[in-house]
């Protein structure tokens, strides 16, 4: 139909041109009569505008669509170009929010792939950071064997999201809002409107380019990062350090909003019950990285190598323990050792896993190996050898001395300026056999035995009798004399030792006369030098009498002089322990 | 939940924050006003079975109309225009705010307030500009800070003529 237009439309200017009007207007009529009203009709489709508008527009799709090859398209670029530029040019800002929902991730893939280099060089600035944090990090680095960069990383992953506000973005109105489980949000309305008016205040108060926003506050660990779409704007509180895909997270979480409601977000008039159905999305920026970072990295340092290491630090730490309580206890008992009388410790150490110990010992001195248990020491890792040796020290010469001398119980002794004292009465037999070996004792200058009594001096004296009488024979008052100081000597000695002494005193007889007279005579003699000594001693002597008339006789009779002699008092000390 | 943002606007010490503070809710002190230079209260009002919350932004008191920071204005549903009827500068001076607001906002409702209507003695605001102001179809409340009076009356009122704008 349409190819037939022009031909009608080329038709008509030819006409006129005839000279007789009526007739060839007649004979118009008569040929074209039915067409007439088609032609007019023809004619008035192709003169007026208004229907050439509406015929064209109905086959301009078609004919568009129907175009297969790039000359359409060659045709209209530059008047397209020419549109948007003037679009741009005249207000930019319905084609940059028609594009906003596009755009963003498109840019962001192209950062993403820019900044992947920069990291690099981030992280070589980092390494020359030389902060106390720093510093920390990089001990920490050589400690766990991780690149500085990681180790930073580590450190400064660590964030969660506790609150989200969706803030329509003209309004200053909060639109709905997320928070993480425990986290108290106070009056979240009055909170967006206030940052909302601070947003107002940053980019009124300080000149920046037209496109400059407030992206973040700080307020020590926590951040508000707010992020802008044309409609409504995202604010969310971190606590710690978020990375950056945060951001990315947020940015694709308005876009979907902005895509989703977009019209609520145009006709918003104050109704925020529309915007309920955003807490999935706003929910998901509710992210949280606690520290899993550093668990992970704990998790992988587990490592046989770490499991080996490990266990030898704890052997080494048990063997170590062990070794430093042998130590101490063998220190412990050398030490000892050191200080014990008799024994002199010449050397010891260690010699093919076992202790060794030499040193001369003192046969008087006490037992290494019963030293040994006492410090816990085991007696199988230790050899000793001990050179026996005679100690000087006036302990041992005085135990060596007893030991010899083998002294009565009547008998003290003891050492005083390296000498041997002897305190005490004893028999005469042990006094000479002491004073004679004394000269032969090691450590021991000489012997005292000023204070020794010998005995005999009281059992020796024979005290004489006339014949058949009980008084003495003249002229030993002298010899009875000397056994009183004896005997008071004897007292003294006894208090000083605890000891009870008795004197046994024996009356004797000779052999002549008969027995019965002998009895009598005996103990009349006794009696009479018992009554003598007793009025001669301060102290009561412990006296008993035993009249043994000529029974026991002192010496057998030959001689006149032997009679004599039996006609007598003798004595012996007996001593007992005080009760 | 309805929402809406007003603003407050009016010369220095004309009793603006004094006015809300004792009918509004606030977590902000009013050292905002000399730091930001508006302060964020709330306030919920009940205009038939319709509850509103009021964001209220309280502008920092500005002499001219040029000390008005047009961004904090963005978005209000309503004003309120505080006027100190014991000075009549500051009635004319709230004359020009609303110029600049409505240059701003567009014809969203607004009410006038003459605050410190207790202060009768010292009052300076004659029925005949009363009337004149009348005239532009504005609605006057008298209101004082000090006594409470009319501040309820004030809030009511804007809502309810924001609320016939918000169905409408």
């Amino acid at each position: 139909m349409q190819s037939d237009a022009p031909d009608v439309l080329d038709q008509e200017p030819a006409v006129p041109s005839s000279n007789d009007d009526e007739s060839m207007a007649e004979l118009r009529t008569l040929l074209l009569g039915p067409a007439e009203k088609q032609i007019a009709e023809v004619h008035e489709r192709l003169t007026d505008p208004q229907r050439q508008l509406k015929e064209v527009s109905h086959v301009l799709p078609a004919a568009i669509r129907s175009r297969k090859d790039d000359e359409l398209t060659d045709a209209l670029a530059p008047t397209v170009t020419a549109a948007l530029q003037q679009s741009v040019r005249k207000n930019p800002k319905p084609l940059a929010d028609a594009i906003f929902p596009i755009i963003g991730p498109a840019i962001r893939k192209a950062i993403a792939a820019a900044l992947s280099g920069m990291v690099q060089s981030l992280n070589q600035s980092m390494t020359y950071s030389l902060s106390i944090k720093g510093l920390q990090w990089r001990l920490e680095a050589l400690r766990t064997g991780k690149s500085f960069a990681e180790v930073v990383l580590l450190k400064t992953l660590r964030y969660r999201v506790e609150q989200v506000f969706l803030i329509h973005k003209e309004t200053g109105l909060l639109l709905h809002k997320a928070s993480a489980a425990g986290i108290k949000v106070q009056d979240a309305d009055m909170v967006s409107a206030m940052l909302t008016a601070i947003q107002d205040f940053v980019h009124d108060s300080f000149a920046t380019p037209k496109d400059d926003e407030l992206e973040t506050l700080q307020v020590g660990e926590l951040n508000v990062w707010i992020e802008r779409g044309p409609l409504a704007v995202l604010a969310v509180v971190i606590r710690g350090n978020a990375p950056q895909d945060l951001r990315t997270l947020l940015q694709e979480t308005l876009e979907r909003i902005h895509l989703q409601f977009g019209q609520e977000l145009s006709e918003f008039k104050g109704d925020s019950s529309l915007f309920e159905d955003t807490s999935p999305l706003l929910e998901d920026c509710l992210e949280a990285h606690y520290d899993t970072g550093q668990d992970a990295a704990t998790r992988r340092r587990v490592t046989p190598l770490t499991i080996i290491v490990s266990l030898l630090v704890i052997g080494m730490l048990v063997w170590g323990f062990f070794w430093l309580r042998d130590k101490r206890r063998w220190d412990g008992y050398v030490e000892r050792l050191r200080n014990e009388p008799g024994i002199v410790v010449t050397e010891n150490g260690r010699r093919g896993g076992k202790r060794f110990l030499s040193g001369l010992r003192d046969p008087l001195a006490r037992d290494p190996n019963v030293l040994m248990q006492e410090f816990e020491v085991n007696p199988n890792d230790v050899v000793s050898h001990w050179e026996p040796f005679q100690s000087l020290t006036p302990e041992f010469a005085l135990l060596r001395a007893r030991n010899l001398l083998r002294p009565p119980v009547t008998v003290n002794l003891s050492v005083k300026d390296g000498a041997l004292e002897a305190e005490g009465f004893a028999t005469h037999e042990w006094v000479m056999e002491t004073r004679r070996a004394a000269h032969f004792l090691p450590g021991f200058a000489e012997i005292h035995d000023e204070k020794l009594l010998d005995l005999n001096r009281i059992q020796d004296p024979l005290l004489m009798f006339q014949m058949d009488r009980s008084d003495l024979v003249p002229g030993q008052d002298e010899k009875f004399n000397l056994l009183v100081g004896d005997i008071k000597r004897l007292q003294a000695i006894a208090v000083e030792l605890k000891k009870n002494v008795r004197l046994e005193i024996f009356g004797h007889a000779d052999g002549t006369g008969t027995d019965a007279r002998n009895a009598a005579l005996s103990e009349e003699r006794a009696r009479a030098i018992a009554t003598a000594l007793e009025s001669n001693l301060p102290k009561w002597p412990n006296l008993t009498i035993h009249a043994v008339g000529s029974r026991e006789r002192v010496k057998e009779e030959v001689t006149e002089a032997d009679r004599a002699t039996n006609r007598s008092v003798t004595f012996k000390v007996v001593a007992t322990d005080v009760q | 939940m309805i929402q809406k943002k007003i603003c407050m606007l009016g010369s220095f010490a004309v009793g603006k924050t004094s006015l809300v503070r004792r009918f509004v809710e606030s977590i902000y002190t009013d050292k905002y006003h000399t730091t930001v230079g508006v302060k964020i209260d709330k306030k919920t009002v009940k205009v038939g079975e319709q509850e509103t919350t009021l964001l209220l932004w309280d502008l920092e008191g500005s002499e001219t109309e040029h000390d008005l920071r047009k961004s904090y204005l963005r978005g209000a549903s309503g004003y309120l225009l505080v006027a100190d009827g014991t000075r009549k500068d500051t009635l004319y001076q709230v004359l020009s705010l609303q110029l600049r607001a409505e240059e701003a906002l567009g014809p969203v409702p607004f009410l006038l307030l003459l605050n410190k209507s207790d202060l009768t003695d010292m009052w300076e605001i004659d029925e005949r500009e009363r009337a004149a102001i009348e005239q532009k179809n504005w609605k006057i409340i008298n209101t004082s800070a000090k006594t409470g009076q009319g501040v309820e009356d004030a809030f009511l009122s804007l809502t309810e003529k924001m609320m016939e704008k918000h169905d409408g």
